[in-house]
């Protein structure tokens, strides 16, 4: 199908368009138009990564110079081939509809891990393994070694890629992770550096979050993209916690051992190579003298070890001369690790400050903020000069020295808080230091600072305003649409109170309430007995639901869903989960139906979709408010109140609502989809919480709907279940639609 | 099967604590474990010992040390803080050092210069902490303190440029805390007090009114809601409006129209005429002519090299003559 969307052609590969999405395309080219920043909500289940796609390539085509590459970021490795294959699609239909065969380049990018086609090294289990493994065969000065003794092993993948490939182009088309694997097999190359050096020209990039966001990979990935690219943000609803994670710090004792032993392997290796080899050691001194930078030809492959986030004055910088020789630099790395554990030792929970810590450091062991400032380029430089090939067991002694360059780069936005121990152990010591980022903004803002175009979106973005203040950006289109059905499919109710009348909630003072864990059971076993196929039920927290399960069991509320439905639970461990969820699936296949119970904010709510019949109804069991009483949170609610004039509980309601949004969204994954949501606890009927929702549930939240009863949530859920159960005709959407496309094209 | 691993792991965490106090007394074998009060000390040379072990054998005030020899005075024993005793003394020795090599960045020309420095002293240190060439180093730094007098006095009370900027942060931090701490407080008595004198309010009216309980509750709760729609919109009138990262005000529309134009007439530049009363002032080259330049001392040549002429003070004078004049 063709669009004209304000002047702009379009392809778009399907024979239908919802409404929703050409208003989705339209606000798209107008931010595009304005080169800005926007922010936007749509349902999932409406094609929005399809909108998205073909509305941006056709901007790429019509105005070539103005929009050279579009960054697709997603969040995981099946969703980024979603992508691609969505991508495949609207190429295919280009090449059928124009007649011309199809001149773009688009690739996904991954980890070693995925990429990887070195048949020893790909054999490894983890991704640090197979990175250092992989760093291990194709550092710069294994290659120089490689050359004067032929036995010293390399990767010939690499090799063959580093004569060949960079002088011959890709060609044009979508690749995905198997197909680059396939290219690169075919032609002997090594598929991951193939893909990180033909980003630079493609058209279409794809890739996870960490890519753009993390500074430690951003600086080696997507360093050279140009200006003029569009990045997008898909399923960004978190996207403030990926970068809060991706600039903290957390070290334990553990850490702090394992550097320890990092620290005697540097002073042994720089003691056997005065002896065998001082020059090297000399050359390094010579060049950190002159404040030379790195000759950054033919290292593609050390940079394996990044520096964080750096002003850019203090890399041209030379380093300080207290660090400059490598064994001051062990000496300060040694005074640095004993301060540590020093302050590791303590008894009782320590906050401060950036500047706090750096006065304390001073009087305590006379380190100055400079050479700290530079530890972590230092020691990259250390490390590549003892030409260690063996980078992984290095982590530790990484960290430490990104922990150094950060506390002393940045004297706002972040928070030092040592914790003798964990909340729920007090009498085991196990101290940790969390360096904890409190602004997101520090992460993400070199992203809206160099691309022109920002898109930030995804199904459950309400509030709207909200991701411009944390992230501090301004976004020049912000909007969020609804679901257009031609059957309401989705009917979210709010239970507030059990048939004894007993409001239910998971209120703290009530939590453990039998009265309130009854209605509970009893709201479960009422749906189990109505709601054909699959029941997803969540819970706010694993001791939560560990609690109510032990109680309905004891009450046997169990026993007696059980004759109805069988009972699957999300566990913490990822293994035991994936297995219960196969389970779950195979029950829901059988036609006899299976309830799920899991955890808001665990790995079923974030990434599983339960389609059709694997999820009828999705019960959220009070609302999943994050743990308030950790010190990180206090924190930064502290800071988002001082900052941003965010209050502490609009901001933890905020969060709670876009998780329970999350949560009851797994149902609906599309239009001929349908499903129950269900919100059990009074609270979710307030205007303040109810406000938060996604404007596409509050749509269908009606007064009637709010502060049920079980008895009348079973009423009206059995109404809504007759009326889903009659046969659907496509055709009723059919003419809807082709209506809308008659007014589009006219 | 929880509890049991529960159990577990606490034993495991028990032999973690076990293992991280492992730290003890060399000569009496004591250890963190068995003994929690343990203090170690430790003395210029980096060796350890424990309290009472340095209490015996320091009763006379100076000794040797056990492991090295060295002689050692008691009241040089310090509290170990680092669990490596090397650590210790490398900073006992680095602030002594310090204290003499004590120039600032500013005090050089160039940063090279500077760094060069740095590592010099750091060479100093390395090699006091490791005894390398110690009678040599000793030498050298007596020999640079000698030299360099003025500037160790004059710097010692000065703070490096980063130790001032940290100060200036941590001053910003404690400033801003406490103006918080003190706006909640507050704006939290505020509210309590508006809400004392509501409450009071409606048992006054109880008392008071004629009308029935269940109104006047009614009232009540509508004025309550009042007050908290209130505090809500002062709440948020109080914090100012944050910035976005470009600069502009958050939620202020950028207007792209042009400025109205402003209709009033514009300031036009009048000179001053002064009255002085009496007859007109004669004019600057007016002076020779009528005779007043004879009454003057005429100029030296010094005097005109800076542009002076006798004209300039006659015409001065004169004018002060002429304003002078008042009419009768």
């Amino acid at each position: 199908m063709k669009l004209n969307i304000e002047g702009l052609l379009v392809y778009f590969p399907y024979d239908y368009i919802y409404p929703e999405q050409y208003s989705y395309m339209l606000e798209l080219k107008r931010t595009l138009d304005a080169k800005g920043h926007g922010v936007l909500e749509m349902p999932s289940g409406t094609g929005k990564t399809i909108s998205l796609l073909s509305l941006i390539v056709a901007y790429q085509k019509a105005y070539p110079l103005e929009v050279t590459k579009l960054v697709y970021c997603s969040r995981t490795v099946p969703e980024i081939e979603k992508v691609v294959e969505e991508l495949r699609k609207l190429m295919d239909y280009y090449a059928k509809q124009t007649g011309v065969k199809n001149d773009f380049l688009a690739l996904a990018l991954s980890s070693r891990k995925n990429l990887c086609i070195h048949p020893e090294v790909s054999s490894l289990r983890f991704g640090k393994e197979v990175d250092g493994k992989c760093h291990s065969l194709t550092a710069s000065y294994i290659r120089a070694q490689h050359h004067s003794n032929p036995s010293q092993p390399v990767c010939q993948f690499f090799e063959e890629f580093d004569a060949v490939g960079r002088q011959v182009p890709i060609p044009p088309g979508i690749y995905n992770l198997d197909d680059l694997k396939d290219f690169g097999r075919r032609k002997g190359w090594c598929p991951y550096f193939l893909a990180r050096y033909a980003i630079l020209h493609a058209n279409i990039v794809v890739y996870s979050y960490h890519y753009l966001l993390d500074p430690k990979i951003a600086d080696l990935v997507s360093k050279e993209l140009a200006k003029k690219s569009v990045v997008v943000f898909d399923e960004a609803h978190n996207i403030d916690n990926v970068c809060i994670d991706s600039m903290s710090v957390n070290i334990t004792r553990r850490t702090l051992d394992r550097c320890q032993t990092n620290v005697e392997t540097l002073q042994n290796t720089i003691s056997r190579i005065k002896e065998t080899d001082a020059a090297k050691l000399r050359e390094e001194y010579r060049r950190l003298v002159e404040g030379l930078k790195e000759a950054n030809v033919a290292r593609e492959t050390d940079i394996y070890l990044s520096n964080p986030v750096l002003p850019d004055e203090i890399l041209q910088e030379a380093v300080p001369g207290s660090i400059r020789t490598a064994e001051h630099f062990v000496g300060f790395i040694k005074r640095f690790l004993e301060y540590l554990k020093a302050r590791l030792r303590i008894h009782h929970v320590v906050q401060e400050s950036a500047p706090q810590f750096l006065k304390d450091i001073y009087e305590k062991v006379c380190i100055d903020r400079k050479p700290l400032r530079f530890c972590a380029e230092r020691l990259r430089s250390l490390l590549r000069t003892l030409e260690i090939a063996d980078i992984a067991d290095f982590s530790a002694i990484t960290l430490i020295s990104h922990f150094a360059t950060l506390v002393s780069t940045y004297s706002k936005g972040f928070t030092i808080i040592i914790e003798p121990f964990e909340d729920r152990t007090p009498t085991i010591a196990n101290p940790v230091l969390h360096f904890s980022c409190m602004d997101p903004s520090i992460a993400i803002k070199p992203v809206f600072g160099r691309f022109q175009s920002v898109i930030i979106t995804s199904g459950t973005l309400s509030p709207l305003d909200i991701y411009p203040r944390i992230l501090d950006f301004r976004p020049v289109t912000m909007a969020s649409f609804t679901m257009t059905l031609a059957r309401t499919c989705l009917c979210p109710l709010i239970v507030g109170r059990g048939n004894d009348q007993v409001a239910m909630t998971s209120k703290f003072e009530t939590r453990e309430d039998f009265a309130v864990i009854r209605n509970y059971g009893n709201l479960l076993l009422e749906m189990s007995a109505i709601v054909p196929d699959g029941i997803v039920a969540f819970f706010t927290s694993y001791i939560y639901m560990e609690n109510i399960v032990a109680s309905w069991y004891e009450q046997g509320i169990l026993e007696n869903i059980q004759r109805n439905k069988l009972i699957f639970i999300e566990t913490q461990d990822a293994a035991e989960t994936s297995m219960a969820l196969e389970k779950y699936q195979e029950a829901c296949e059988n036609g006899r139906g299976a309830i799920l119970l899991s955890v808001a904010r665990g790995k079923v709510s974030e990434g599983i979709d339960f389609v059709h019949h694997f999820g009828r109804a999705v019960i959220m069991f009070g609302v999943p408010y994050v743990y308030t009483q950790s010190r990180i949170l206090k924190a930064r609610l502290e800071y988002l109140r001082d900052q941003f004039q965010i209050r502490e509980n609009d901001f933890l309601t905020f969060d709670a609502m876009r998780h329970a949004a999350q949560c009851v969204g797994r149902a609906i994954r599309g239009k001929t989809d349908y499903g129950l949501m269900i919100f059990a606890d009074k609270r979710y009927a307030r205007a303040d919480k109810r406000g938060k929702l996604p404007r596409w549930i509050q749509e269908h939240l009606t007064d009637g709907s709010l502060n049920l009863t079980i008895d009348e949530t079973v009423q009206l859920s059995k109404h809504f279940l007759r009326q889903m159960a009659q046969p659907f005709r496509r055709v009723t959407t059919r003419t809807f639609l082709s209506l809308f496309n008659d007014l589009n094209q006219a | 099967m929880g509890a049991r691993t529960d159990k577990w792991r606490s034993g495991i965490k028990q032999i973690i604590i076990i293992i991280m106090d492992d730290q003890g007394c060399p000569r009496c074998k004591t250890t963190k474990y068995r003994n929690p009060s343990l203090k170690l000390m430790v003395n210029v040379c980096g060796h350890t010992l424990c309290e009472s072990c340095v209490e015996m054998l320091f009763v006379r005030g100076s000794g040797n040390c056990v492991q090295c020899n060295t002689p050692l005075r008691k009241s040089n024993f310090r509290v170990q803080l680092f669990e490596d005793p090397a650590i210790d003394k490398e900073v006992e020795i680095r602030k002594k050092v310090l204290k003499i090599y004590n120039k600032r960045e500013f005090d050089f020309y160039t940063l090279k210069e500077y760094n060069d420095y740095l590592e010099q002293v750091e060479d100093i240190v390395f090699n006091l902490t490791n005894n390398i060439d110690v009678e040599r180093t000793k030498q050298m730094m007596e020999q640079y303190q000698r030299d360099n007098k003025d500037i160790i006095q004059r710097n010692k009370a000065k703070l490096t440029r980063e130790q001032e900027e940290l100060e200036e942060l941590l001053l910003q931090e404690q400033q801003g805390s406490e103006q918080r701490r003190l706006e909640t407080l507050q704006e939290e008595q505020r509210q309590l007090q508006a809400k004392r004198k509501n409450k009071q309010a409606l048992l006054d009216e109880l008392e008071i009114s004629k009308l029935p309980a269940a109104v006047l509750l009614a009232q009540h709760k509508d004025r309550a809601s009042q007050l908290e729609t209130q505090i809500e919109k002062q709440k948020q009138n109080v914090k100012p409006a944050n910035i976005f990262s470009t600069g502009i005000m958050m939620g202020q529309t950028v207007s792209l129209a042009s400025v109205s134009r402003v209709e009033e007439v514009l300031y036009v530049y009048q000179p001053l005429c002064i009255d002085t009363y009496g007859p007109p002032v004669p004019e600057l080259d007016q002076l020779g002519r009528l005779g007043y330049l004879n009454h003057v001392r005429t100029a030296s040549p010094q005097d005109q090299a800076g542009g002076y002429t006798s004209g300039l003070a006659c015409h001065r004078a004169v004018q002060d003559a002429f304003s002078g004049l008042f009419p009768s």
